[in-house]
């Protein structure tokens, strides 16, 4: 793992959505083009590369990270998972955060919408399902069609119902 | 929690007035939607293209020989290398002609401008080889211009040596009966409004790319008009229009911003014919900030003529708007011409005196973005009524009641031309009021105890020019679209439309529309958009037309092809065709539903079985309609007049902010919308374009501002921390309600909904702080209202300063 | 917005950090690297050698004893906003993590990358200073501390030389019946503050004792702000604002002006919190 020599490229492992992947990188390779381009997963937008939209924000050892903020060289052995991993496997159907989007028209030109998703997969609802809560969750995401009402009321809905059961 | 079905539904429809859910979810739920970053081709070039870092200058020479050089590097272009590419059109001769070309050629007007494009076969590489050609590019700076003032002053520096001074366009609309109420009125006040300089910024930034297939390109672009794109790069490439394809991929937001024709639609493809490879550009932030249109950057200079009891006799406004460079395509003028044909908003309101100005200046061309000069307007009558209501004491509400459009007035004439066709002014606005009355109690009790805080009301009633003609936007196309609908011999119905898609749900909507005048599900319906080889010609989504023109458009196919199918049903009844009926995707005699002939059977005889036709006709079952709305006209009159839109629909907005004295922070605490944009189609797409619009309109009203220094017209923004977009936590729950005065002459009475949202919040904010602050006599008369604006507006009006927890 | 090319590095210990970080031309950290990928994407740094600090093992975690809270150069924001054990010896922690950024950047962001960038806007520049933190470097002649009243110089601009790291910064303990608040205006939730406190305020007898007052996204650096804080003292709330406000607009001359606001306004709203944190200390304090 150590690497003490100054070097332009790496041999990276990291594991997507369960799978294994070895590639040699650049060093400067951002995470975000690793999962998009050499992975080949676009379901992760790019919208500001300066880690402020959070489209491209996918979970990293658990934690929900801006792909566009962290080289790939640093997710070197870290489990990643990407908006491609929340539906059912091989099902037609969706998660119940993805199905209350779709039921709540909580998505209109999609964009934002998987970085969205993946921030709300990463945490653990009893922490985060009051109202004023969900607001602050959602705030590290930009979207521009919505007004973010309808995030609110899926996310409200998808985790109440949750609890609920 | 949206309704499946609303007020909305009516007899006779059986999917139009619900909320039938979206066919377009799957794809971004799941990562399978393929954006234009996500068009991928096999060896494909990426292109990075080196913008000016001056805002005014003389490009001296630019050296590309070090980026030539870098390993990866295919080429670097500059414009001399386009020489043999035509310029952009300048279609309209009553505006300044400003040649653009597809790269700057020896000269720069704005920071941002496109001057030579990088070819590399890996992005970070074409970044390097971009870092150095402008390292590599020297300038000989010219003085700069770097907002209105600076632009009309005498002897301003001109951006364009052949023009007589900055001004693009200057047209005054003189009106004696305005000039005689001046004469008449007990009293007059001038005063001036600003809207700044914002962009649309959808969160996909555009992005480009072309393939060549023998003698055929073709190009993906994140644009609202593929069919315009095609046209316009036929014409500069000098490419036969048939060997030009033109696809939108799934589009992440447009607002207006993709519109446009930009450099970049003809660079990429010009660079692929080049180079024989497919190639792509995808912009990043930074450069999309300073690349894609502005918009919004008006001043007005209005003068109003009133009497004592609150009439208002007639108003005069000049308008100005900021173009930037004007280096667009379309032009970025005609917000101002909207601007100043709806500067009456939803009010009666005839003796209006108006002057349209555009002036060039060396920031980023601006253009569209969602409103198109109506929030501009909007804000300009609002505060207009504001201040006459606080002039003569009367109620700011009741002063907008007697001046507010009334049942019966309608259709009614504008000062500019336009004309209302329907709407539901007056109800709106009672509506809205109803709402607001207990959430201003509410208000008011949260913060009774606060002597920091004050809470205000802000009113907007406005108009909404929907599906409007694009000939005085762009000189060149009008303002109808097309349908073709097909029925396959399995009996599936395909819907191709010249509209493109966003994000609205257009694809649902059509499959809605088709489903009800083919009396099948929209799930048999499959829909075809955004492909100039697959679509008819068509003019693309943008002024809120959509819904409008989906509506005609389908319908009008959909009846040529049922009449066809009807006759060939009663030809395999052996029925007459008049008493032929359709009912649940089957004809049969009217009176028995058995036997019946289904539409497969039907297609199958017209595509398949020429024995099941009946003798001579023709086969097939395919027909396109191409919809153009009744009222709406291109060119005005002699007098400037003109009903430039389809249809009109009208809205009230009111907001209830607190505002805190000691830091000017402002909190939209309630905001309540009455919509009606005539008949609802699909009520939760509707709601959604609402939501969305008055979240852009509250940005605008309060956070986003594109900075420029006045002395050396640089741009002080470079990213999100500087363009300041809301998040959830400054975007508050909105209150929605709808009411439908359909359009009298559509098919279905549908309207457009796509930019009533933006429309309302500058001026409600404006008035809503205003009003907070009315004990000091602040009124604010310029978005955006920072906390700084309000601290300022505060301490000008002599309010002691603020403390944490007491009186100012 | 790709980043140049730059050497990678990936040391197992801080000596080896150091080492690499000495032998470059322009070496970098690179630890949570929300502030610096963000600086490398627009290509605004020149950087030759990014030094990852991920994989050092040899620094602490977050260690929290009765003497104050210790917190490594690899601790992300979130692990120390999440630790209760840290916020209630360190309550300014916890106060000042719930403004910077959003869950994302916290999750990758360190408390040490934020001392170390000097953001002028950040909070946690501004706490350091009003806790009384102690800033631990590591650098070719070996580890030294610096108070954070003497690390922070200007904007982006701190004690720290080329080829030192900063391995862990160290919190005292709140003074017993103390109140920190971290409060600030900002124009979006989690944005950089336009103008914002840190007070660490003892009061007793329905006055304050004592205050620790630094503001932030107002001027270079952060500092306390001594006029404001002797005017403080012994202020009750049935005292005039006055004298606090205009101590605190004494104190903050050096502020600037920018897009988001102007220097008045910094000052006026850095005179608005000032008062502001009294009041509440004093209620809280009263309670407790």
């Amino acid at each position: 793992m150590t690497i003490l020599e100054p070097v332009s490229e790496v041999d990276v492992e990291v594991t997507v959505n369960g799978r294994s992947h070895r590639h040699r990188v650049a060093a400067r390779l951002l995470l975000s083009d690793y999962i998009r381009d050499t992975v080949g997963l676009t379901g992760t937008h790019l919208g500001c590369e300066h880690g402020y939209c959070g489209a491209c924000t996918v979970i990293v050892d658990g934690d929900a990270v801006r792909s566009c903020l962290m080289l790939t060289v640093q997710a070197d052995g870290a489990e990643i998972r990407t908006v491609e991993d929340l539906a059912p496997e091989g099902a037609s159907s969706l998660s119940p955060m993805q199905q209350s989007f779709h039921d709540n028209h909580a998505l209109q030109c999609g964009f934002c919408t998987a970085g969205i998703l993946m921030t709300l997969e990463s945490v653990d609802p009893t922490d985060w399902s009051e109202p004023e809560r969900i607001i602050e969750l959602l705030s590290g995401n930009l979207c521009r069609c919505t007004g973010y009402q309808n995030i609110v009321a899926a996310v409200a809905q998808a985790w109440n119902s949750e609890g609920d059961v | 929690m949206i309704p499946s079905s609303g007020p909305h539904i009516r007899s006779g429809t059986r999917f139009v007035g619900r909320s039938v859910p979206r066919r377009e979810d799957r794809g971004p739920l799941t990562g399978g939607s393929r954006y234009i970053a996500d068009v991928k081709l096999a060896g494909m070039l990426e292109v990075v293209f080196v913008r000016s870092t001056e805002a005014h200058a003389r490009i001296v020479s630019v050296d590309t020989s070090e980026a030539r050089a870098v390993d990866g590097v295919e080429a670097v272009f500059t414009a001399t290398d386009l020489a043999e590419v035509e310029s952009f059109p300048d279609h309209i001769d009553s505006i300044g002609p400003v040649r653009q070309r597809p790269l700057a050629t020896d000269r720069v007007r704005y920071v941002g401008s496109p001057y030579a494009a990088v070819v590399a076969t890996d992005r970070y590489v074409a970044e390097d080889a971009a870092a150095l050609v402008a390292a590599g590019t020297e300038y000989e700076p010219l003085p700069t211009v770097a907002d209105i003032q600076q632009a009309l002053a005498p002897g301003a520096p001109k951006l364009y040596d052949d023009w007589d001074d900055n001004r693009s366009v200057d047209i005054a609309y003189p009106r004696p009966e305005a000039d005689r109420a001046f004469a008449e009125a007990d009293h007059t006040f001038t005063a001036t409004y600003v809207s700044q300089r914002q962009t649309g910024l959808p969160i996909e930034t555009r992005g480009v790319v072309s393939d060549i297939d023998g003698g055929t390109l073709t190009v993906w672009t994140s644009t609202q008009s593929p069919h315009m794109v095609r046209t316009t790069i036929a014409l500069m490439l000098g490419v036969p229009e048939p060997q030009v394809r033109v696809i939108h991929p799934v589009i992440g937001g447009g607002f207006g911003v993709k519109t446009h024709i930009y450099p970049e639609d003809i660079v990429v493809p010009w660079i692929t014919r080049r180079l024989g490879r497919p190639a792509r550009w995808i912009e990043d932030r930074m450069e999309s900030l300073l690349a894609s249109v502005h918009a919004r950057d008006q001043r007005h200079d209005v003068e109003v003529a009133y009497d004592g009891d609150g009439t208002i006799r007639a108003v005069r406004c000049t308008s100005t708007l900021d173009l930037g460079s004007g280096e667009i395509f379309y032009p970025g003028t005609a917000p101002v011409f909207a601007t100043n044909s709806c500067i009456t908003g939803a009010y009666d309101l005839s003796k209006v005196q108006t002057r349209a100005v555009a002036v060039v200046t060396n920031k980023t061309p601006s253009g569209a973005y969602r409103g198109f000069g109506i929030p501009e307007s909007t804000l300009v009558i609002e505060r207009v009524i504001d201040r006459v209501a606080r002039l003569t004491g009367t109620d700011r509400a009741e002063l907008r009641r007697r001046l507010l459009l009334r049942p019966g007035q309608t259709p009614y004439v504008m000062h500019a031309g336009g004309r209302i066709d329907s709407g539901s002014h007056a109800e709106s606005f009672e509506q809205a009021l109803e709402l607001a009355a207990p959430a201003l109690k509410r208000v008011r009790a949260r913060h009774a105890h606060d002597p920091d805080v004050r809470v205000g009301v802000g009113y907007a009633n406005y108009v909404e020019p929907t599906s409007p003609s694009y000939f005085r936007t762009t000189g060149h196309w009008g303002g109808g679209d097309a349908a073709t609908v097909r029925v396959d011999p399995d009996g599936s119905v395909r819907v191709a439309v010249g509209l493109s898609a966003f994000g609205q749900g257009a694809e649902t909507t059509a499959a809605q529309l088709a489903a009800d005048a083919l009396g099948v599900s929209p799930s048999e319906v499959t829909v075809v958009l955004g492909d100039t080889e697959r679509a008819p010609y068509g003019l693309g989504s943008w002024g809120s037309r959509g819904a409008m023109m989906l509506t005609g458009s389908v319908m009008l196919a959909s009846e040529r092809l049922t009449a066809k199918a009807r006759a060939i049903a009663a030809h395999m009844l052996e029925a007459a065709e008049s008493d032929i009926v359709l009912a649940d995707g089957a004809f049969h005699v009217a009176g028995s539903s058995q036997p019946s002939i289904s539409w497969a059977q039907v297609a199958t005889a017209a595509w398949i079985r020429k024995v099941d036709l009946p003798d001579g006709m023709e086969e097939g079952l395919e027909t396109s309609g191409y919809y153009h709305p009744e009222h709406l006209e291109h060119q005005p009159d002699d007098t400037g007049r003109f009903n430039s839109a389809a249809s009109w629909s009208n809205g009230a907005h009111i907001g209830i902010v607190s505002v805190r004295l000691s830091t000017g922070e402002v909190s939209i605490e309630d905001y309540i919308v009455v919509h009606d944009c005539g008949t609802v189609i699909n009520p939760a797409l509707v709601e959604g374009q609402i939501h969305g619009g008055v979240a852009q309109g509250i940005a605008g009203a309060m956070y986003e501002h594109l900075q420029y220094d006045s002395d050396t017209a640089y741009p002080r923004f470079a990213s999100f921390m500087d363009y300041l977009v809301p998040t959830c936590a400054e975007v508050p729950r909105l209150s929605v309600d709808h009411r439908e005065s359909p359009a009298p002459d559509q098919p279905l009475g549908v309207k457009g909904c796509g930019e009533g949202g933006t429309i309302g919040p500058p001026a409600v904010v404006l008035g809503a702080v205003s009003d907070a602050l009315s004990e000091w006599g602040v009124e604010l008369t310029e978005c955006p209202v920072t906390p700084v604006a309000v601290r300022a507006a505060l301490r000008a009006a002599g309010a002691a300063r603020g403390r944490a927890e007491g009186n100012p | 917005m790709k980043p140049a090319p730059f050497d990678y590095c990936r040391p197992a210990t801080v000596v080896e950090a150091v080492e690499a970080l000495g032998s470059a031309e322009s070496g970098r950290v690179l630890a949570g690297g929300q502030s610096l990928i963000p600086a490398m994407n627009f290509r605004l740094t020149d950087v030759s050698l990014l030094v990852d600090i991920g994989h050092v093992t040899d620094l602490p975690g977050v260690d929290t004893e009765v003497a104050g809270v210790t917190v490594g150069a690899t601790a992300t924001q979130s692990r120390v906003l999440n630790d209760d054990d840290a916020a209630r010896v360190v309550p300014g922690l916890r106060a000042a993590l719930r403004h910077v950024g959003h869950l994302q950047i916290r999750n990758r962001g360190t408390v040490c990358g934020s001392i170390a960038h000097a953001d002028p806007a950040a909070e946690l520049p501004a706490l350091a200073v009003a806790a009384g933190a102690v800033i631990g470097i590591t650098g070719p002649d070996g580890h030294r501390t610096v108070a954070a009243s003497d690390f922070f110089l200007g904007p982006f601009w701190t004690a720290l030389s080329d080829a030192e790291v900063v391995t862990e910064v160290h919190f005292p303990a709140a003074p017993v019946g103390s109140v920190t608040s971290v409060d600030e205006i900002s124009r979006r939730a989690g944005d950089f503050a336009v103008a914002g406190l840190v007070a660490v305020i003892e009061v007793g007898d329905g006055a304050v004792r004592s205050a620790r007052l630094v503001g932030f996204g107002v001027g270079g650096a952060p500092a306390r702000l001594a006029s404001a804080e002797a005017a403080m003292a012994g202020w009750a709330p049935d005292h005039p604002d006055r004298r606090l406000m205009e101590a605190a607009v004494e104190d903050t001359a050096d502020a600037f002006d920018d897009i988001h606001a102007t220097a008045w306004y910094r000052r006026e709203a850095v005179a608005t919190l000032l008062v502001r944190a009294a009041r509440r200390a004093l209620a809280n304090g009263e309670t407790s």
